[in-house]
């Protein structure tokens, strides 16, 4: 709608300031940028060394942000997976059972584009909604993890390479950051450039109009958690290979935290707006909270409080949800003697 | 799109005549099968599973369902409104639970319940109000405000075991029992009972099953729809401290992992007995039937010997099964 509206207003004047203005008002990140400022300024002061030790914040803005990237390419379609957290944790156990460590890695990253595709097809073809399509899929898989792995952590059997993971390998990059820039890449060309990733907008913003425009919407859904369920196996292979063992009841903190820099982001949870840049500025802010917290001396449940209230505010200050405020707060107050404009 | 139009034009027209359609086994075993489910299972295990039978084993089943239960009744209300579920209830469960032995230690049992009952409150009004005002996801709120509150509840408690004293009110009141029965089980029957009442009978049940089935239509006609949404997560709220309450009084211990696990056993209750997840259809009578459905297959498992991993993957794969029979349902029925 405001989109519609500030393309028209840039025909209309076409100067310059209109069109920055335009530009402004077509992006979503406002809030994340604003997070993002506001962490930094505040770390800045009380724990500047969250930025001196940069590798340290870096490695925890991949950590948080690779799941939320994957995460992205589904809500732009109106679609949830909140299975991704515990796809992460079936996905190191799997990789950890196998001793060859190339077959593990290749079994877990199939492990995670087939629960991709099991999520999409009772979403598609069975026609439930997602979110408990995917809630289901968690649990499922939480007690699938705790099955394989006996209900205790698996040590990788090819300690060595787990350990080669985690230095630096590109400079002062390590391979999770590596990976996590190749991923955000990727996606970033995916969603703006490539046709298939751009028709995730059009079945996010519109599903029917998009039916009707001959997009193949049951594809891209298909195509959607199978990246997310790709990106979750990825990061569970990456976590398992750093701490040289797999949890069985990993990933908790990360459903949290990965929501919240998806939404925070300005991904619209209803689809069709949002960016894989946003996502990265959500990380980003949430990454350097999360290591200036621990710097602090700040302990776990206490910035568990902290990524919860930050996520409960980006649900409640989507551009939609302040629209419709107003108007609840108005019949919340009125009740039935106010008078409702309809539409 | 089509449906509704559909349905619109239905209600404008009036009721179509009826028809006596077609037997649609999906049909059939979302509306009628958790009877014969229940049933079934029930005298199936009674044959083949040995202890089932035992008065034991069936007291065991009433003091694990008990709890589980009664937050299942309560959540029926946020379920039918159609926002899914209420993650929360696993912080609610575990808080009330400490907040009981921990608080009645120090100074007494009715302060213990005030503040409980507080942090209730709190938790339906902040819940209800980011989704009936803020429209906010249900279940993206009820997920942080699941670990803003056990990490608000393990902060205080710093993760430690509190022990109520052994010749407390707390603690008889865990033991006592009616026949078989034990205490907590005639709460759940009570508070099956009156949320039955509530949602079939009052104004308020009128409204939450209304705004599950058309939330926009509920609105124009000019309901508050933020006190529903409220009312319905604040129902659940109650319930979960009741069923905290009922679960720590059972262990007389209390911890902030306790609760694990209420949030699906008490979806999967709910979803299983027929409650629809895509709102407006429900009954918490029929909650009570999943709830036993859930609670005789979880003690099956138990005295088979599957541990928690196999029991959380049944219930994931009951939740989707139910829900997806429920939706084929719906598309072969043509609502």
């Amino acid at each position: 709608m405001s989109q519609a509206q500030g393309i028209q207003l840039g025909q209309e004047q076409g100067g310059l300031v209109s069109r920055i203005r335009v530009t402004i008002a077509r992006r979503t990140e406002g809030r994340a940028l604003a997070l993002l400022i506001l962490v930094a300024i505040a770390t800045w002061i009380t724990e500047p060394t969250a930025f001196t030790a940069w590798e340290v914040t870096l490695g925890r803005v991949a950590l948080i942000g690779l799941v939320a990237l994957g995460l992205t390419a589904v809500i732009l379609m109106g679609e949830l997976d909140l299975s991704v957290a515990s796809t992460l944790a079936v996905c190191g156990v799997v990789m950890a059972s196998i001793d060859n460590l190339a077959l593990g890695v290749v079994a877990a990253l199939a492990v995670g584009l087939i629960i991709g595709v099991v999520n999409a097809f009772f979403v598609v073809v069975v026609g439930i909604n997602s979110f408990i399509a995917s809630l289901g899929m968690l649990f499922f898989l939480r007690g699938a993890a705790f099955v394989i792995s006996n209900e205790e952590p698996v040590r990788l059997a090819s300690r060595d390479a787990g350990i080669a993971f985690g230095k630096p390998f590109l400079g002062p990059l390590t391979p999770r950051m590596v990976i996590f820039i190749v991923a955000f890449i990727a996606l970033q060309v995916f969603v703006t450039r490539v046709r298939a990733g751009r028709e995730f907008y059009a079945v996010g913003g519109n599903r029917e109009a998009a039916y009707d425009a001959g997009i193949p919407v049951r594809r891209r859904i298909f195509t959607g958690f199978m990246i997310s369920g790709f990106v979750a196996a990825l990061a569970g292979v990456i976590n398992t290979l750093e701490r040289t063992a797999a949890d069985p009841t990993a990933g908790s903190t990360v459903l949290l935290a990965s929501f919240a820099a998806a939404i925070i982001g300005g991904v619209l949870l209803t689809g069709g707006r949002g960016s894989i840049f946003g996502t990265l500025l959500g990380a980003t802010s949430l990454g350097i909270l999360q290591v200036a917290l621990t710097l602090t001396g700040v302990q776990v449940d206490v910035q568990n409080i902290v990524i919860g209230l930050v996520l409960l505010l980006a649900v409640i200050t989507d551009p939609n949800s302040l629209r419709t405020v107003v108007g609840s707060a108005r019949s919340l107050f009125q009740g039935r003697s106010g008078s409702h404009p309809v539409g | 799109m089509t449906n509704e139009a559909q349905s619109v034009a239905e209600a404008v027209v009036g009721e179509p005549a009826i028809e006596k359609q077609p037997f649609n086994l999906l049909v059939w075993m979302s509306s009628r099968g958790i009877f014969v489910f229940t049933t079934v299972l029930v005298v199936v295990a009674a044959i083949f599973i040995d202890g089932f039978a035992s008065l034991d084993n069936i007291t065991d089943v009433f003091n694990r369902a008990a709890p589980i239960g009664i937050v299942a009744v309560g959540m029926t209300f946020v379920v039918i409104s159609a926002n899914y579920l209420d993650l929360s209830v696993v912080a609610q469960v575990a808080t009330a639970a400490v907040v009981l032995i921990a608080v009645s230690n120090e100074s007494n049992i009715p302060a213990a319940m005030a503040l409980a009952f507080v942090i209730a409150l709190l938790y339906g009004l902040v819940n209800g109000v980011a989704v009936g005002v803020f429209k906010a996801n249900a279940v993206i709120v009820t997920l942080s405000t699941t670990f803003i509150g056990l990490g608000i509840l393990r902060w205080f408690s710093g993760g430690s075991i509190y022990f109520g004293p052994q010749d407390g009110a707390i603690r008889s009141f865990g033991l006592a029992k009616i026949g078989p029965f034990p205490l907590s089980m005639i709460v759940l029957i009570l508070m099956t009972l009156i949320l039955s009442f509530v949602l079939t009978r009052t104004n308020f049940g009128f409204l939450v099953r209304s705004y599950g089935s058309n939330r926009d239509a509920t609105r124009l006609a000019g309901v508050n729809t933020a006190w529903v949404v409220i009312g319905a997560f604040t129902i659940t709220s109650i319930a979960a401290m009741i069923g905290g309450f009922v679960l720590g009084a059972f262990s007389n211990t209390a911890v902030s992992s306790m609760s694990t696990g209420f949030d699906f056993r008490a979806l999967a209750a709910i979803i299983v007995g027929g409650t629809s997840v895509f709102g407006g259809r429900g009954s918490v009578l029929r909650t009570l039937l999943g709830v036993v459905f859930v609670s005789v297959l979880t003690n099956i498992m138990v005295l088979s010997g599957l541990g928690f991993g196999v029991q959380q993957m049944a219930i994931g794969a009951l939740i989707v099964a139910a829900v997806s029979i429920d939706s084929l349902a719906r598309k072969a029925s043509g609502t």
